[in-house]
């Protein structure tokens, strides 16, 4: 029996109206009530009617081959014919006991080879973040050092700026901004390359609220640059910083649901 | 150049149409649930075996109501696109993971895309004012021509969830829609819809135990 506390619990969790801790916390209690999963389930029926109840829209035609662009080549392994020994006098309780120990070591091998898999795909991921985020320290070790020769560390605030897109993660980047002289410099990592007609537009929040125009600018091959820059107006205290995307040149006023990147 | 940032935030269009009560309730296209249920499961056995010619006829099956919902999450094609392809990476990566007592494989991709989409939002700090703009309370409240749940159920059985969803009590479908369409928490909710708490988790409890009950055989 499901008391009442749990049904709505259970309601908000197929819904996704619960914050991400209490979705954690109703997630284990999910693994260990049978009743509860069947529950669960019937609820998510209702959910996914709501869901699909919305205007049909057909994807772009070209977004398939794109994405099946992006999977891993099938790997097809083929398997030598098992032969069958007719001689064979083997009682039959063994042959049994030998094809279960088979097919656990075949369910093994294949759990344990997607275990390797993912462990190593993992370990290549952090190897390139721990790659990208070397660059940016040099990076910033020589503007630091070339601050420093000029005495101007004191008035200088900066800035870790954190990716906004899901799918661009490991993008990275640091903004400096040294407020006596009124300059900065800004170091990105794994910023996507843009079409010709598309410019990334950096942007100085002064007091954290109004956006400033820092310039535009484009990535290298491999996502990333380093930007000496000034803004188009005095800043009389830089809050934040954020990038946008928007159209070559840039704009007066970011276009926010374009925001790449922004510092907290 | 300064100025105060132009904030476009993007509105959702309510639907328009009609009411389908009184629309014949049988299918003239039938779908055999099991066999779907089945093909989709072993689909994504073969998906978490790396099997790519797998991976797109699960495409093909779902893709239309991924694309469908994270459209109406998200009301700008070219975001769709990108959940869309970050979603079936996804699946490529964890199709191993899907849990088939909890729900169909439809459900889980559906819920993949839209807790995608409402990330999105989320990361772009507008869900709120979506949410306040967008009118999503309209957003399952009335009759589209075709809905995502024709490619699932065919047009007819859709037309039937669809009289069902329109046929709950206003305070309930709204809530439900806040929930799953503007990705607010509870408390969110509550506090937009100026409700108590308790009174928006009884509402919600309510209105998907009716659609449970009225679907119930149908799904």
């Amino acid at each position: 029996m499901i008391d009442e506390r749990i049904e709505e619990q259970a309601a908000m969790f197929v819904l996704g109206a619960l914050s991400p801790a209490e979705a954690a916390e109703f997630s284990r209690a999910l693994q260990s009530d049978p009743a509860l999963r069947e529950y669960v389930a019937r609820l998510n029926k209702g959910a996914a009617a709501v869901a699909g109840n919305v205007p049909l829209v057909t994807p772009p035609p070209q977004l398939r081959a794109k994405i099946l662009a992006q999977v891993a080549p099938q790997k097809i392994v083929s398997l030598p014919p098992r032969k069958f020994r007719p001689s064979s006098w083997l009682p039959w309780a063994l042959a049994a006991g030998f094809a279960v120990l088979c097919i656990v070591l075949n369910v093994q091998d294949a759990q344990l080879r997607q275990t390797v898999i993912g462990q190593a795909r993992r370990i290549g991921d952090l190897q390139q973040l721990a790659d990208s985020l070397s660059s940016v320290t040099n990076d910033l070790q020589q503007s630091v050092l070339a601050l420093q020769k000029t005495n101007r560390l004191a008035s200088l605030k900066i800035a870790m700026l954190n990716s906004l897109l899901a799918e661009a993660p490991r993008t990275v980047a640091v903004s400096l901004w040294d407020e006596a002289n009124q300059e900065g410099v800004f170091v990105v990592q794994n910023l996507k390359s843009l079409p010709a007609d598309r410019d990334y537009q950096l942007w100085v929040l002064d007091n954290g609220t109004t956006p400033v125009d820092a310039g535009v600018f484009h990535v290298n091959e491999n996502g990333g640059v380093r930007v000496d820059f000034k803004t188009k107006q005095p800043i009389k205290v830089a809050g934040r910083f954020a990038v946008t995307e928007e159209v070559k040149g840039g704009v007066p006023s970011p276009t926010i649901k374009n925001m790449v990147l922004a510092s907290n | 150049m300064s100025s105060g940032a132009q904030i476009n935030f993007v509105q959702f269009a309510p639907f328009g149409g009609e009411n389908p009560a009184g629309h014949e309730l049988f299918l003239t296209k039938p779908v055999n649930e099991q066999e779907a249920k089945d093909r989709d499961i072993e689909l994504l056995r073969q998906i978490a075996a790396g099997d790519r010619t797998a991976f797109a006829e699960f495409y093909d099956r779902h893709s239309t109501l991924m694309f469908s919902i994270a459209s109406r999450i998200l009301n700008d094609p070219g975001e769709a696109e990108d959940v869309l392809q970050v979603v079936f990476l996804q699946i490529w990566e964890t199709a191993g993971k899907f849990d088939a007592e909890i729900g169909k494989a439809s459900s889980w991709a559906a819920t993949l895309v839209r807790n995608k989409a409402i990330d999105r939002i989320r990361a772009s700090q507008r869900r709120m004012r979506l949410a306040e703009e967008s009118g999503v309370e309209q957003a399952i409240a009335a009759e589209a021509p075709d809905s995502a749940n024709d490619t699932i159920y065919g047009r007819d059985k859709a037309q039937v969830i669809q009289s069902v969803i329109v046929g709950l009590p206003e305070d309930q479908r709204r809530a439900i829609e806040l929930a799953y369409f503007s990705g607010l928490t509870q408390e969110e909710i509550s506090k937009k819809l100026n409700e108590p708490l308790g009174t928006i988790k009884a509402r919600i409890r309510r209105g998907l135990l009716k659609l449970r009950d009225q679907l119930e055989g149908l799904l």
